[in-house]
């Protein structure tokens, strides 16, 4: 773990009145996994969403390799390119197969010929354990495996780190662990990701930082062993008292 | 009346109600196409954020609901080449068929802009933000991942405003466009057989979009597979 790939300081967002993200400051190394935990509503989403700039800040900065991305000439577009996002709710492309779900961005934007970019996104599908599933359209497929294609098409652009947005908030019960179960593989490739996630044990286990947000604010940071194992403030204590019971 | 007299005024009907079939298409499709370009800009200025182009967008869709087809006939046939004349110095006429084209694409236009409007905004912001975190661009976000979706919820209602569109050139026989009811209308004031022709041009319509609508389902249900 070297060098620092993602730096957010003093970074804030208000939707109109309500102040969602209340000076936020943190820092992502290159190969770090790092697991953002908290309650509902607490800024945790907003904070990733504003990271890849689809918030816009109120204020702060978003420094990736030396740019901050929040000044007006940056350009985000590129940032997007080297740092992919897996959403909620997949987000798939509806009327594209599976396979060009994962395909499509590649060509477009780094102008990949299309072959070449088939080729990848059949080898990515086959690593996330959807190789059969390449011609369907995303309807035919349950929820697990079209947040597996999402994880798919976000590593179709060699990304250099990952965000998800509470990739298995919107899955049923059993199919939590096929999407963890890939997460943790790309975890132990040295993928630097900051994962937004309601899964204490996957948190716990996968990361080598946990961040407890709550009310827009930074309310603990630590390796996850401090974290879940002696919370220091009362709110974390409070927030993993279910979980640590369990 | 006879089968002899009948039959006479069938063989002279006919063939008529297909020359007007032709003009009645001819502006129908000519109308939705371009109405469909007209909607497309004028759905899309809806739904931006631009002011201006909204602001222009509804006032073109108000003037349009907010009047009589057969008015709008009559000013683009009439009232327009006449102001024309009178800026112009020269003498200025429309034909009646382009007249008729240019209302129907008008009138298709601002409803299809409704229909265009509410496509767009029917696909689920999540596909905009997966294509935005992909690095695309915001016209390769529209291209690849707004309008073809878009499109695909537009065809039934593109497919009915076609069918109100070929009703439409009904109103059209006012400004002399030869479409099926003007061609009727002048079956009957040459020759006074008021009942056959009117009940075979009522006929003719029943036919024709009934067909449209049987096509109409075979499209829809095609889609939704």
């Amino acid at each position: 773990m070297s060098n620092t790939l993602i730096q957010v300081n003093h970074l804030r967002k208000s939707f109109g009145d309500l102040e969602v993200l209340k000076d936020i400051s943190v820092d992502v190394k290159e190969g770090e996994v790092l697991c953002i935990i908290g309650p509902s509503g607490s800024g945790k989403s907003t904070l990733l969403r504003c990271i890849n700039q689809l918030e816009y800040p109120t204020g702060g900065e978003v420094i990736y390799k030396g740019k901050n991305l929040c000044e007006k000439k940056a350009d985000v577009r590129k940032f997007r390119e080297e740092v992919g996002m897996v959403f909620q709710k997949f987000n798939l492309f509806p009327l594209k197969t599976v396979l060009k779900n994962v395909a499509m961005a590649p060509v477009l934007t780094k102008h990949k010929n299309k072959k070449d970019a088939e080729k990848l996104a059949a080898e990515l599908l086959a690593k996330v354990g959807l190789e059969s599933k390449a011609d369907v359209k995303p309807d035919m497929l349950s929820g697990g495996q079209q947040q597996r294609v999402a994880i798919a098409r976000a590593l179709a652009m060699e990304p250099t780190a990952l965000l998800f947005d509470e990739p298995t908030s919107a899955l049923d019960p059993e199919l939590v662990g096929e999407v963890l179960g890939v997460m943790r593989d790309l975890a132990a490739e040295g993928m630097t990701m900051i994962i937004v996630t309601h899964e204490m044990a996957f948190a716990r286990d996968v990361s080598d930082r946990v961040i407890f947000m709550a009310d827009g604010y930074i309310v603990e940071e630590g390796k996850p062993e401090e974290v879940f194992g002696n919370p220091k403030e009362e709110r974390t204590k409070a927030f993993l008292s279910r979980f640590l019971e369990s | 009346m006879n089968l002899k007299a009948f039959s006479d005024v069938f063989s002279a009907v006919i063939p008529m109600l297909f020359r007007g079939l032709e003009i009645t298409m001819q502006v129908a499709v000519t109308g939705i196409v371009l109405g469909f370009f007209l909607g497309a800009v004028s759905g899309y200025a809806l739904q931006c954020k631009n002011k201006i182009a909204k602001g222009i967008a509804n006032i073109y869709i108000w003037i349009i609901r907010g009047t009589p087809l057969v008015v709008q006939a009559l000013y683009v046939y009439f009232a327009i080449p006449a102001l024309i004349t009178n800026i112009g110095g020269e003498r200025f006429t429309l034909d009646s068929t382009l007249a008729g084209i240019i209302v129907i694409t008008l009138n298709a236009g601002a409803f299809i802009s409704a229909i265009v409007k509410g496509a767009l905004e029917g696909v689920d912001i999540g596909q905009r933000e997966a294509g935005c975190a992909l690095g695309l661009t915001k016209g390769q976000i529209l291209r690849q991942i707004v309008i073809p979706p878009a499109f695909k919820s537009m065809i039934p209602g593109l497919f009915n405003q076609f069918i109100i569109s070929v009703k439409d050139t009904a109103l059209l026989s006012i400004i002399s466009v030869n479409e099926i009811t003007r061609q009727t209308q002048n079956y009957v004031a040459r020759t006074y057989n008021t009942i056959p022709a009117y009940t075979m041009c009522a006929l003719f319509y029943l036919v024709l979009l009934s067909m449209l609508m049987i096509l109409q389902k075979i499209v829809e249900n095609r889609i939704k597979r």
